[in-house]
């Protein structure tokens, strides 16, 4: 192991005892065991000791021992409790002082489980206990002898919460367009789609280089960035055979795929995950984001930068040759599978983006081709059990952490450390935004928004629209701030996959994947302040 | 990734020449390695492709001085490190004997016959460091320019789907 995950490891481990060892004021019990949670999956996350998704997986597994009410610790560690003696005289008890409340209340322990509070009316004291009159209680009745006790506040949540983190419908979102895009790559639906995108461009290298922007762009909108790229390196890599060694043309044709599928994966809620994570945030707080309205949120930002890029790419690199002849082959192809394909695929489109009008929530049309393409035969097993089943269980551990901050109240203690009215909103926005575009270019983009959305989420319900804090526009712009998060070789797959080709030196990316993320993230900056208010519920 | 290295073996100095220039396209990502006999061949495989890398393509005379090509290839068959390389022969001597023993004792992929066209030549060597590359290495990226993309590219469609982190 290297010392960098030792430090992970031992840091994690500390972050997961401190807020056992240090109880923290204000804050409850179950919210100090999410806080030691949080510490060991922001640890593990940020050194690695272990690959990204399992930490998501010991997270849920963490929440389902230590928060659930099945779990070991609120299962085994019941609170004590006492029954109350009767006085002799009907519906007056002797109850021990401690388990009388100062709001002068009981907590009584229901058959059914929960608990219940029961006001009481406070008679007389002796000798440690308290008689009370309380009509509905019993000698048979449970009464807890500590209201205080760190267990008693919390109603713990039965263990299949935690669990359905995995089968989130943002997850079942992503399961569809994994599935779309699994199925498009087998009947080469992406290569007729490259082909339709080019063919018309001719041989001017500015021109294609722009083609290959757009068409990475548009299919990443539905693919992950990282299939994406994979895609279009097969096709971009063979054309470099026919140039000249030294013209710059070859490094901007290999790095436009990664710049325009790191870009792309912005356009649509299935772009890439770390959309997904600020959506479950947002449909958490109550504030969903639809599918169209997503994309009418991200297609400025998406060709705004296309564009940026296209110019930047060609006065950096500028190509030497006149002429680039491209051999495009395939159009679409016609067998009874892939026509379905195309019909369940237009389908869903359509389905998705008007999802304003019909009012149906994207979540749930995605589960149509998860049933259409099995069923019709137009995937099987293979693309079943080939789906990147890792990245839905990462953004599973981020969901299930993001509920449990805030079931248990942590969101609201976070916000207390911090006077944010002090600050402006949109100052925070802005913040938040450039942490993310930070963070995003050395960590996994999923991790810096599981991250950073229960901070604006907590900011969200601190600082309030009054202060110009707009949720919906915080999180929109941590999601696509991480999408700009592309400087380094390690910063996205896409990035390693362009510099495995050999093709590229690391000053390549980085001049202009630097020069097209910090001037995205200044676009960011005004759309925040002046068009995703707009969108606003 | 470790480098994948072209071997020839020819004792007439100018094929020798010749060969090499053919094939020099491919040394941007496949260093070519060029001896006279077979015992040299088998002391550059031992201290200088096996350390640094693996052997890919041995492009092998059959008529040469002291040990001949042929079993020279059976003894890189018969060697656990070098069984995966790919075998050519381009000769203009071997007989029906040693030829026969090539195909069954050292895999032998391709039979070339002097004199040779460079295109040609080019084209079996292409399609043998394909074959190669495609049972050998995981990242093939880095072949599409150099290979035959196409069925690089079928070999990556076929693989599952990689998902963002």
């Amino acid at each position: 192991m290297k010392t960098r995950q030792w430090i992970g490891l031992v840091l994690g481990l500390t972050g997961l005892l401190l807020p056992w060892l240090v109880p923290l004021p204000g804050l409850s019990f179950p919210a100090q065991v999410t806080l030691a949670i949080f510490l060991l999956a922001a640890a593990f996350w940020l050194f690695e000791p272990v690959p990204i998704y399992t930490t998501s997986l010991l997270v849920i597994f963490l929440e389902v021992l230590l928060l659930s009410a099945e779990g070991p610790l609120f299962k085994l560690l019941r609170p004590p409790t006492v029954g109350p003696r009767a006085t002799g005289v009907a519906g007056e008890y002797w109850v021990p002082a401690g388990s009388v409340g100062a709001d002068q209340s009981l907590l009584v322990v229901k058959p059914a489980g929960g608990k219940e509070r029961l006001r009481v009316e406070r008679l007389a004291e002796e000798a440690g206990l308290v008689r009370v009159r309380a009509a509905t209680l019993s000698t048979n009745s449970v009464v807890l002898a500590r209201p205080d006790h760190w267990t008693a506040g919390y109603a713990a949540p039965g263990y299949a919460t935690f669990f359905a983190a995995m089968a989130d419908p943002i997850i079942i979102l992503f399961l569809g367009g994994c599935l779309l895009a699994d199925a498009s790559v087998k009947y080469r639906l992406d290569r007729a789609l490259t082909t339709l995108f080019l063919r018309p461009l001719g041989d001017n290298p500015r021109l294609i280089v722009l083609g290959l922007l757009v068409a990475t762009a548009t299919l990443s909108a539905f693919m992950s960035n990282t299939a994406t790229t994979a895609m279009m390196m097969t096709v971009v890599l063979p054309l470099l055979a026919g140039l000249p060694a030294r013209d710059p043309l070859r490094v901007t044709l290999v790095l436009a795929i990664p710049i325009g599928a790191n870009i792309g994966g912005i356009a649509t809620p299935i772009g890439t995950p770390p959309n997904a994570i600020a959506l479950a945030a947002l449909s958490r707080t109550g504030a969903g984001v639809s599918f169209g309205t997503w994309v009418l949120m991200a297609l400025p930002v998406v060709g705004v930068t296309l564009g940026l890029s296209w110019l930047v790419l060609l006065k950096l690199y500028p190509p030497q040759t006149a002429a680039l002849r491209l051999e495009l082959g395939g159009g679409f192809e016609r067998s009874g599978r892939a026509l379905g394909l195309y019909a369940v695929f237009g389908l869903t489109a359509l389905l998705w983006f008007t999802e304003n009008q019909h009012g149906i929530s994207s979540n749930i049309v995605a589960f149509l081709p998860v049933v259409a393409l099995p069923m019709f035969g137009i995937v099987g097993k293979k693309e079943i059990h080939a789906l990147p089943w890792d990245v839905f269980w990462l953004m599973a551990g981020g969901i299930s952490l993001g509920t449990a901050i805030k079931s248990t109240g942590l969101a609201e203690w976070m916000v207390g450390q911090v006077n944010w009215t002090t600050l402006g909103g949109f100052a925070v926005v802005v913040g938040l935004a450039a942490a993310s575009f930070l963070l995003a270019n050395f960590l996994s983009h999923t991790v810096t928004v599981t991250l950073l959305a229960p901070l604006a989420v907590s900011v969200g319900s601190a600082v309030g629209r009054s202060a110009g804090f707009d949720l919906t526009t915080a999180l929109v712009a941590v999601a696509v701030a991480s999408s700009y998060g592309m400087t380094l070789p390690i910063s996205t797959p896409p990035n390693a996959i362009a510099m495995g080709s050999g093709e590229l030196q690391t000053p390549h990316l980085v001049r202009a994947g630097g020069l097209i993320g910090l001037a995205g993230m200044g676009w960011v900056v005004l759309l925040a302040r002046f068009y995703w208010p707009w969108f606003a519920p | 990734m470790s480098r994948i290295y072209i071997l020839c073996v020819e004792d007439e100095p100018e094929v020798l020449t010749a060969v090499v220039r053919d094939l020099a396209p491919f040394e941007e990502k496949f260093p070519i390695e060029a001896v006279s006999t077979a015992g040299e061949a088998r002391r550059v495989v031992q201290e200088v492709i096996l350390p640094r890398g693996k052997l890919g393509v041995v492009v092998c005379d059959h008529v040469l001085p002291g040990e001949d090509g042929v079993s020279f290839l059976v003894a890189l068959q018969r060697d656990p490190r070098t069984a995966s390389a790919r075998k050519i022969l381009l000769t203009a001597q071997a007989g029906l004997a040693a030829t026969v023993q090539a195909l069954n004792q050292a895999a032998l992929k391709h039979y070339l016959a002097k004199p040779w066209q460079p295109d040609e030549l080019r084209a079996v060597v292409r399609r043998q460091l394909t074959d190669f590359v495609l049972e050998q290495e995981t990242d093939l990226y880095p072949y599409l320019t150099l290979l035959e993309a196409e069925r690089l590219s079928e070999k990556i469609r076929q693989q599952p789907l990689p998902g963002d982190r």
